[in-house]
């Protein structure tokens, strides 16, 4: 999964063709480090249809800060350079497919 | 990384053990977390009089011939306290502590002994209150955070948030010494209700109010719904079906937590249901 920055954030999610999903984690936070495997899954589930990245809030701030992030694990769907969907904390990989099967 | 195992069961009432005794049987790979007396709300029963074939046995005798039981079938108990039990597709993570166990089902049995969520709690989720403190503290850098403490892992927790946040109020649930940092408010009072509009903004007490960006709630024990993301409740029991199934695929529910009566029995008789239904789901899932 491709990691995003600050920086990268306009190119890679708000100017994004497909819909993004972008986890909002940090190394030290227990409930990321599940959320991630599960995210690399549905990567490859949707392959392309649905792009999907992380984003390290501690490096991050001001991305994290524009989109209110105040607990980690957050789940944000974009689609047309927009917040769509948003998800705080752990979830069964089937209400996240759920989710996502709406935008594809 | 631990080995898979096919069932891990929480708790260790009569549900759970009876789970475990009908996984065990089914020759299925178990692991019980629990507690070294099983089950506090037996330990506590003066005299039980409905249990089939055993009358009239002290609550602390009726745990005696349980732990007989599991002793002869060579279960054994782990005191460990789950934290959190993730959903995460064909297997479940099983929080307890910082160690990690996975496991293909799950059986859920820990009883009703939780405390219910402060009003705003529920509400203001993910909007400021949180239960991983660690994990969020660096999103309120140089602002105002509150703990809600009730262990010493609470304590722990405000000593780390108050190097980051601005202002780091403790408010203590425990009967304990605390070993804070100078730079945390240690407030005794009740808390009563979490307060806010988009965002917290303040945590009302019984004679006090404190302004703050963030309410952590650090409990013992945490309602189902708190320990396992995505499940579903009904009426503040876990919804199953006559199957013990949960809405979670591989998640069974048994005893208390699933609704009343609250009674040994019955909890027996749902934790049996449930290990055959894991049992039938590890079958056509392998």
């Amino acid at each position: 999964m491709k990691e995003v920055t600050d920086a990268l954030f306009q190119k890679e999610v708000l100017e994004s063709e497909v819909p993004v999903m972008v986890d909002f984690w940090a190394p030290w936070c227990g409930p990321c480090r599940m959320v991630s495997p599960v995210m690399e899954e549905l990567d490859q589930l949707y392959n392309g249809k649905i792009k999907f990245v992380k984003l390290n809030v501690d490096d991050n701030p001001t991305t994290s800060m524009q989109y209110g992030i105040v607990s980690i694990p957050t789940l944000l769907l974009f689609k047309d350079g927009k917040a769509a969907q948003k998800l705080v904390g752990f979830r069964p990989k089937g209400e996240f497919e759920s989710l996502l099967n709406q935008y594809i | 990384m631990n080995a898979r195992y096919d069932i891990a069961i929480i708790g260790s009432g009569p549900a759970g053990l009876s789970a475990a005794i009908n996984g065990k049987i089914r020759n299925k790979n178990i692991i019980v977390f629990g507690q070294k007396h099983l089950s506090n709300k037996i330990v506590k029963a003066p005299m039980v009089y409905n249990y089939l074939g055993l009358p009239e046995l002290k609550g602390e005798e009726l745990k005696n011939q349980f732990q007989r039981h599991i002793d002869a079938m060579g279960i054994e108990v782990r005191n460990e306290r789950i934290n959190c039990v993730y959903a995460m597709g064909d297997y479940f993570a099983v929080m307890a502590g910082s160690v990690l166990y996975e496991a293909t089902s799950v059986i859920l049995a820990s009883g009703m002994e939780f405390a219910a969520p402060f009003p705003g709690e529920n509400e203001f989720l993910g909007r400021g209150v949180g239960y991983c403190a660690t994990c969020d503290a660096p999103l309120y850098k140089g602002r105002t955070v509150t703990i809600i403490g009730y262990n010493e892992e609470a304590v722990e927790d405000a000593n780390y948030v108050s190097e980051l946040a601005g202002k780091t109020y403790f408010v203590p649930m425990l009967d304990k010494e605390l070993h804070l940092n100078p730079g945390v408010e240690i407030v005794k009072s009740k808390p009563l209700e979490i307060k806010g509009t988009d965002f917290v903004e303040k945590l009302v007490l019984k004679d006090r109010e404190l302004a703050t960006d963030a309410v952590f709630v650090m409990k013992d024990s945490v309602p189902p719904s708190q320990l396992v993301p995505g499940i579903l409740m009904e009426d503040g029991h876990i919804q199953v079906n006559r199957r013990m199934e949960t809405n979670l695929k591989g998640l069974y529910a048994a005893g208390d937590c699933t609704g009343k009566p609250y009674q040994y029995m019955k909890a027996a008789g749902e934790g049996q249901i449930a290990a055959l239904q894991a049992v039938s789901y590890l079958n056509a899932v392998k």
